[in-house]
């Protein structure tokens, strides 16, 4: 019992350490495959740092939805943490407490505060992208849908946990054609739900050209710190159940011995380097997408999925 | 027996997995917008057709589909490719089509219907030829061919619109080397190289267009016509 | 052996007809149509007492219905060939051009040779895809926009419409093997038919039907025919329109005694309901023509509807009054054609409506299109008059009322249609000076007066030999 305490805890660490790693590497990387040297991967967490320590200045027009959207955008993130298959195979405590859709809401009122915070301050640019990603926002809504119905058409359930056993035991069902649809478009909505390339370029500075960068525009020092953090703490949660349930269900810990679990700490950090790799790849051979292609981009991932779907109907 | 049961299963799920691939390729080859980007699609279509016809000759122990697999990879893959890069000019190749018929995300939705529909048509068909069969070959294979067929009315830029004939055949082989695997070797080796024979001559034809018009932009051609044009 | 010969002489000509000589290749052309003609001939005679005269079991054999199908191949190449001595020496003036059109005149003939005598339906198929490839080239022959552009929708179409059938051919030989085996002939579908599963015949059979059927050039897959007959050299025009259709029509009707033995499937009621939509759709179409050579193309459609049509009513008079069509019609649009060409070369334009006063200025011109048209449209005393009287005659017997008024209303149009732009061409006052009279080459005149001779004489004797083939076709769809 205590056990399982102490893994969910656990799990939650991992989670909030490891983030800012992942977002270092995504960098380092895409600077070595564009031939430079680039900052190193601790680099995240030394900015954190800094940020930490330094004043905040917050404008006077803005309301406590500017001053509570740090917290928000932070925690989010920590609560689809309980929700997902992080470390094991077998649900800890919150598992049940909602399933995939309950955890796209809670991952989305993060969203949806970091929209109305941009808003807030009236910068202009701030609602310019705040605007552009309810679109892209929009755009990706049917395609979660329908991944998530196929998902759970799939297995049987919308718990994550259980999802995962499906695919974790039989071959046959992991090369499934309708699982290799749902990758892709899974994979299309990450690189949009993150504002990675071809849908936004998250190392530009040009503010005209933001989308999901924009937001965090107007905060400052420990503010700044929790948006930065929890974004990358939503990219980490999202690799965790695109990598943990559906490409890569393997590596978890099976039973409850703490050792297994520690193991599975690097498994999955692994797993994530490996992904990072072919994004490191993708992101420095494709270009930013123009903005109202960004519709086709997601069309796509819609009619892959809806394939999927298709397909896993029509087998039985 | 259970190795066996157990390979078959393997075989089955291999197969399926090119299937979708095969589909995957079939839908982005509508929504591309680069010629270049087309033919690697194309190339990657029938490579899939390839694996599947590897896997169907696995599974049945039929040595010529293996032939077929090959076959298909030589010309399909390696020669056709070759050819278009030799007989166009270079500059087609650098052409992305702005303005189809229909734009791509409507596209993308009407190769969806499409797809169900094949769906719909095929699973009689395919019950009454083996209840036991739960293959995704037939299905995709004709999903693949409206697919083809579609492509064909929506796109202007020449090469695509080849390569959309061309997955049209994709599309019928896939289907038919499910169902008819004990075709004679003849017949299969000449429908798997009359790919070669159909970029050839409409190589020549998109040569002398381009000659003629000076882009190939075949959507253009649309002047023989019964009203009169002022 | 004789059968080879008629497959080996047109490839051998192929080959031959890239020799530099400057008379060559349209002579050699020439001859081995003319050889493979009266093989052709003795063949049909074979086999029109009944029993087919095979060569090799499952793959080369000519019944009846194919020895007719053979018959005409083999007249339309060489008329054509004749035709084309003169027509391509007066308006080609490149010889390495003309030896590349002589050179696939003879493929083009080869794969339609190959595909009556071809038993195997896969093999059958790629002879189809091979008329496309062949011809390809002969339609772009005079490299004009227009051309390019028939050309390359011919190609497209014709291509896209193989690939179709290519699936329907495959699950009709799943269906075969399915059933338990057997040969994978005709014949052998024929036997294996009632063994059948139901649904993979009906499936095969719609798939077929379309994809063949945009190379038959029925509505809605129609699109390219009249562009490419109308952009094609006209004795090119002859062979396409002529016969090229009508062979790759014969494979859709090999497939009526196949669907017979499916309990409740009427392929009758699909082909009379394409052919009306073909032929309703290419008479309306008619009445708006600009160019002679697209009029002559349309009642192509026109008459493949109605072989179609014929086929689907089931009785045995229906399908002798079919193949009868099929036959008045190759010879007439050849004949009608063949006159475009001279048209062509009096007053070297296409447009309706630029011709004036034919019957003053050119008159071999003149006569030749008033038979031509009158022919076509099915005025007594021609050949096609008979073919269409005879449908009717059966479609009435078969108590098929609605249908058979549709079609006589289509037939009434198009005749009107065809007349009216005739006789604005042929009889008409030019009010300015006479064009100056160009003289048709010889070999055009001959060709021209042997086809209307021909299809005069065919409206009103019909040989006993050839109404042999004609019963024995009839049999050979009505099982």
């Amino acid at each position: 019992m205590s056990q399982r305490i102490i893994f969910n805890l656990l799990q939650f660490l991992v989670v909030l350490v490891f983030a800012p790693l992942i977002t270092g590497v995504i960098n380092r990387l895409k600077e070595i495959v564009q031939s430079k040297r680039g900052p190193s991967i601790f680099q995240p967490y030394r900015d954190l740092w800094k940020l930490f320590h330094k004043d905040e200045v917050i404008s006077e027009e803005s309301s406590w939805i500017f001053r509570a959207t740090p917290y928000v955008v932070f925690s989010a993130p920590l609560f689809v943490t309980l929700l997902i298959p992080v470390l094991t195979t077998y649900p800890l405590f919150f598992a049940f407490m909602a399933d995939m859709v309950g955890g796209g809401f809670v991952l989305a009122l993060g969203g949806f505060f970091a929209g109305l915070a941009a808003v807030d301050t009236a910068n202009p640019y701030g609602a310019m992208g705040a605007s552009r990603t309810r679109m892209v926002g929009f755009l990706a809504e049917p395609v979660f849908i329908i991944v998530f119905f196929t998902v759970s058409f799939t297995a049987g359930s919308t718990i994550p946990y259980i999802v995962q056993k499906h695919w974790v035991s039989s071959p046959a069902a992991f090369l499934e054609p309708s699982h290799i649809l749902l990758i892709a478009a899974f994979f299309m909505l990450i690189l949009a739900e993150k504002g990675r390339i071809p849908v936004d370029n998250p190392s530009g500075h040009f503010e005209l050209a933001m989308i999901e960068e924009s937001k965090a525009l107007e905060y400052s020092g420990k503010s700044a710190a929790l948006m930065k953090w929890g974004g990358q703490m939503k990219m980490f949660v999202l690799l965790s159940i695109f990598l943990n349930v559906l490409v890569t269900p393997w590596g978890l810990a099976a039973d409850i011995s703490t050792g297994n679990v520690l193991l599975a700490i690097p498994l999955v950090l692994f797993k994530m380097f490996l992904f990072v790799l072919v994004l490191a790849v993708i992101e420095s051979s494709l270009a930013k997408l123009r903005l109202f292609r960004i519709s086709e981009f997601l069309g796509s991932a819609f009619v892959a999925s809806v394939a999927a779907m298709i397909l896993r109907l029509f087998a039985l | 027996m259970n190795i066996d049961i157990a390979n078959i299963q393997i075989l089955d799920a291999l197969n399926s997995l090119a299937a979708g691939l095969f589909l995957l390729c079939a839908f982005a080859m509508i929504a591309t917008r680069q010629v270049k980007g087309c033919l690697r699609l194309f190339i990657g279509q029938s490579l899939f057709l390839a694996a599947s016809a590897l896997l169907l000759g696995l599974q049945h122990g039929s040595w010529h589909l293996y032939g077929v697999a090959l076959v298909n990879v030589l010309s399909k893959a390696v020669l056709i490719p070759f050819i278009l890069h030799v007989t166009m000019p270079r500059e087609v190749y650098t052409r992305r089509e702005i303005n189809q018929v229909l734009n791509i995300p409507i596209s993308l939705l009407i190769a969806l219907v499409l797809t169900i529909l094949a769906y719909y048509f095929t699973i009689p068909v395919q019950q009454a030829i083996d209840p036991q069969y739960r293959g995704h070959n037939l299905p995709i294979g004709f999903a693949g061919l409206l697919l083809g067929v579609y492509t064909l009315t929506v796109r202007r830029e020449a090469v695509p619109l080849l390569l959309g004939l061309l997955a049209i055949e994709n599309g019928a082989f896939f289907a038919g080397i499910a169902i008819a695997h004990d075709l004679p070797v003849l017949v299969e080796l000449a429908i798997a190289t009359d790919g070669l024979i159909v970029v050839f001559i409409v190589g020549v034809l998109i040569r002398g267009v381009q000659k003629q018009i000076g882009t190939t932009d075949v959507g253009a051609l649309a002047t023989l016509k019964e009203e009169v044009v002022e | 052996m004789s059968i080879i010969a008629i497959l080996a002489i047109p490839l051998l000509a192929a080959i031959l007809s890239f020799l530099p000589w400057r008379r060559f290749p349209s002579a050699v052309t020439f001859f081995a149509c003319l050889a493979v003609l009266v093989l052709t001939i003795r063949v049909a005679i074979q086999a029109s007492c009944g029993v087919p005269v095979v060569v090799a079991p499952k793959w080369i054999a000519v019944d009846g219905l194919s020895a007719l199908i053979l018959l005409l191949i083999a007249f339309v190449g060489t008329t054509a060939a004749l035709y084309s001595l003169g027509y391509m020496a007066k308006t080609c003036h490149e010889p390495k051009k003309l030896r590349l059109y002589y050179a696939n005149y003879n493929l083009f003939i080869f794969s339609m040779l190959a595909i009556p005598v071809l038993v195997e339906p896969t093999l059958v198929w790629i002879a189809v895809g091979l008329t496309t490839v062949c011809s390809a080239m002969l339609v772009s022959f005079e490299n004009t926009r227009g051309a390019l552009e028939a050309a390359w929708k011919y190609v497209v179409l014709s291509l896209m419409g193989a690939a179709i059938a290519l699936l329907g051919f495959l699950m009709l030989f799943a269906a075969l093997q399915a059933a338990g085996g057997g040969t994978d002939t005709w014949e052998g579908l024929i036997a294996a038919a009632p063994r059948m599963h139901a649904i993979l015949l009906k499936t095969a059979f719609v798939l077929i039907l379309v994809g063949l059927g945009t190379k038959v050039g029925l509505v809605p897959m129609h699109t390219w025919l009249p562009d490419a007959h109308s952009q094609a050299p006209s004795p090119v025009c002859a062979l396409l329109s002529g016969i090229e259709t009508t062979a790759v029509l014969y494979v859709i009707l090999r497939l009526f005694p196949i669907m017979k033995a499916v309990p409740d499937f009427h392929a009758g009621t699909w082909a009379i309901a394409f052919g009306l939509i073909s032929t309703g759709t290419a008479v309306l179409l008619l009445l708006r023509v600009r160019d002679y050579k697209r009029m002559f193309a349309f009642s192509t459609v026109e008459h493949m509807g109605i072989i179609l049509f014929a086929a689907g009513l089931g009785s045995a008079t229906a399908h002798y009054g079919a193949f009868y069509q099929a036959f008045s019609h190759t010879l007439t649009k050849s004949f009608c054609f063949f006159t475009a060409g001279a048209l062509i070369i009096s007053t070297g334009t296409r447009e309706i409506a630029s011709i004036k006063g034919l019957i003053r200025n050119s008159p071999v011109a003149g006569v030749c299109l008033l038979l031509s048209g009158l022919a076509i449209s099915g005025a007594p005393p021609f050949a096609v008059f008979l073919g269409e009287f005879t449908i009717f005659k059966a479609g009435l017997a078969e108590g098929r009322y609605l249908e058979i008024i549709l079609l006589a209303v289509f037939v009434a149009i198009g005749f009107f249609a065809i007349m009216w732009h005739i006789n604005r061409m042929v009889f008409t006052t030019d009010k300015g000076d006479p064009p100056q009279k160009i003289r048709l080459p010889a070999s055009c005149l001959v060709v021209l007066v042997i086809s209307s001779l021909l299809v005069l004489a065919f409206g009103l004797y019909v040989p006993a030999f050839l109404q042999d083939l004609l019963r024995l076709s009839a049999a050979a769809i009505g099982r």
